[in-house]
């Protein structure tokens, strides 16, 4: 009866593809529709996040750090609240990771605080004897690109409808008008760090990579 | 009995004395049972290896081709028409009515839940916890304290407790320095939650605030100054906060733990966040008891 199938191989791979992914799509298209949209109050990422995201992806974070806590008591216990898909909602990419020399990263802003943070990044064995984590010093004078983060911010919002507000517009003066808002959020972080440089840069309008790194370490909650 | 049977036979009896041997060799303890059902199975593996192959081979010896031949062939080589075994078949059909009983009903109303899984297990083993240690002692409370301490507190306050220089509140020393007693007379709190409530800034000031700082940060030994009767209203008499009504000056006890894991806190040292609902009752007893013992309480 379907010897007219197996004369003909590439529609028989074809027929075998829609029947097997039939099963796949009913399975999970609804589920992936549903857990891709953000949780509730889930906010956008700031600029100065932004910019701190760019350096956890360039100084390659991910290599060491996960942000994915499993539903198992065992990662509950150390990391808190398992992660929920929508949660990732804004995150482009994401950066789940697939390894975890360091621990886990995803809820890190609830029990780090950024003077932890300053300690750390300067020196990791300082604060967690035996650490093997390198020093990232060159965080501490390196300046964030947050111009460039800025235009993340405008893209995404154009591209994907992110909800930043109708201030966010690729123009130079939209820019220079959102720029002290970036600055002042960066003030904040450095108030409550100790290097004399990092102030002093943030005093002179510069945000030094640290800053905006630990402004995006402690929005993961 | 044909020659092929007897090889077959002589091939299993090899096995099973080289199996023998192995056991006796190595002095293996038969009365485990796991040891004897392994040797068990060897030997039947033994047993059955040479009656299949001899079945096979006698088989391959008179077996002559039957049937009749599809219609397909390719460059002169056919395939003989077989019955669909009825076994297979029937799980096919059984597969099917499977089918359609998940698509229907199982994946839709029945589906797994890792989540809800997580809920079950960690009710389960929380409700065990509790009720296992309800009543712990002492050791057992430092020795959970401890395990606590290092995964969740180290990081900040060292190893040891103290503190790492300065970064955080340092366990093995006085429950509070000097100067965060003046800190906390100069700004107020209303952090921890405490029934109390707020405590205002400025209670005291100039050489009064010195004294008290400097008789709470030597462990309240000593004579008690006049000026201390602005704290004792609410600390109590003895600085030990009225059975948890407000902060213990004196000692880090149950409720000042409790309170500061639940709502963190913003100090001169800096800020320490809350740990709220990652630890239960229990464990923030433990908690409390084993950073008493970094000072020898």
């Amino acid at each position: 009866m379907f010897h007219w199938l197996e004369k003909n191989p590439f529609f028989f791979a074809v027929g075998v593809f829609l029947v097997i992914s039939f099963a796949g799509l009913i399975e999970i298209l609804p589920n992936f529709a549903e857990a891709s949209r953000p949780v509730v109050g889930l906010k956008p990422y700031t600029v100065l996040e932004l910019a701190g995201r760019e350096v956890y992806k360039k100084d390659n974070c991910i290599a060491c750090h996960s942000q994915l806590i499993r539903p198992f008591k065992a990662e509950t216990d150390r990391y808190g609240q398992y992660s929920l898909s929508g949660e990732y909602a804004y995150d482009r990419p994401f950066l789940w990771g697939s390894k975890r020399t360091g621990p886990d990263l995803h809820r890190v802003g609830n029990y780090r605080t950024t003077d932890w943070h300053e300690n750390h990044m300067w020196d990791p064995p300082s604060v967690v004897p035996g650490s093997i984590m390198p020093a990232y010093k060159h965080m501490f004078t390196n300046v964030a690109d947050i111009e460039t983060a800025y235009a993340e911010a405008v893209t995404v919002k154009n591209v994907f409808h992110t909800p930043y507000g109708d201030e966010f517009k690729g123009t130079r003066a939209a820019w220079e008008a959102h720029k002290p808002k970036v600055l002042a959020d960066a003030k904040k972080i450095a108030a409550d760090m100790k290097n004399k440089d990092v102030k002093e840069a943030v005093e002179a309008g510069k945000v030094p990579e640290i800053v905006a790194l630990i402004a995006y370490l402690n929005r993961l909650k | 009995m044909n020659g092929l049977i007897a090889k077959a036979l002589g091939f299993a009896a090899i096995l099973i004395v080289a199996t023998i041997v192995v056991v006796k060799k190595m002095n293996i303890d038969l009365s485990d049972p796991i040891n004897i059902i392994t040797v068990i199975g060897a030997i039947v593996i033994a047993g059955l290896t040479a009656g299949v192959s001899a079945k096979y081979i006698s088989q391959m010896k008179s077996d002559t081709a039957s049937g009749e031949l599809a219609d397909e062939n390719w460059d002169g080589i056919g395939e003989y028409k077989n019955e669909l075994p009825s076994g297979w078949a029937y799980s096919y059909l059984g597969t099917m009515i499977w089918a359609l009983w998940y698509w229907t009903l199982g994946y839709p109303v029945n589906s797994f839940s890792q989540i809800g899984q997580w809920n079950e297990e960690v009710k389960a083993y929380n409700k065990k916890f509790e009720s296992i240690h309800k009543n712990a002692d002492k050791a057992t409370l430092t020795a959970m304290g401890e395990s606590i301490f290092l995964v969740q507190c180290a990081p900040c306050h060292g190893n040891t407790g103290d503190g790492l220089s300065g970064k955080a509140q340092d366990f093995t020393a006085g429950r509070l320095s000097k100067e965060q007693v003046l800190y906390v007379i100069k700004n107020g709190s209303n952090q921890l939650g405490y029934q109390m409530g707020a405590m205002p800034p400025m209670m005291a000031q100039g050489k009064d605030a010195e004294d008290i700082a400097t008789y709470i940060a030597n462990g309240m030994k000593g004579e008690q100054p006049a000026a201390f009767a602005a704290c004792a209203s609410c600390h109590g008499p003895d600085g030990t906060g009225m059975n948890g009504m407000a902060p213990n000056l004196k000692i880090n006890d149950d409720t000042l733990v409790e309170h500061v894991i639940k709502h963190g806190k913003k100090g001169i040292i800096g800020r320490m966040p809350a740990f709220n609902d990652r630890m239960t009752p229990v464990q923030i007893k433990a908690l409390a008891t084993y950073i008493r013992t970094l000072r020898g309480e």
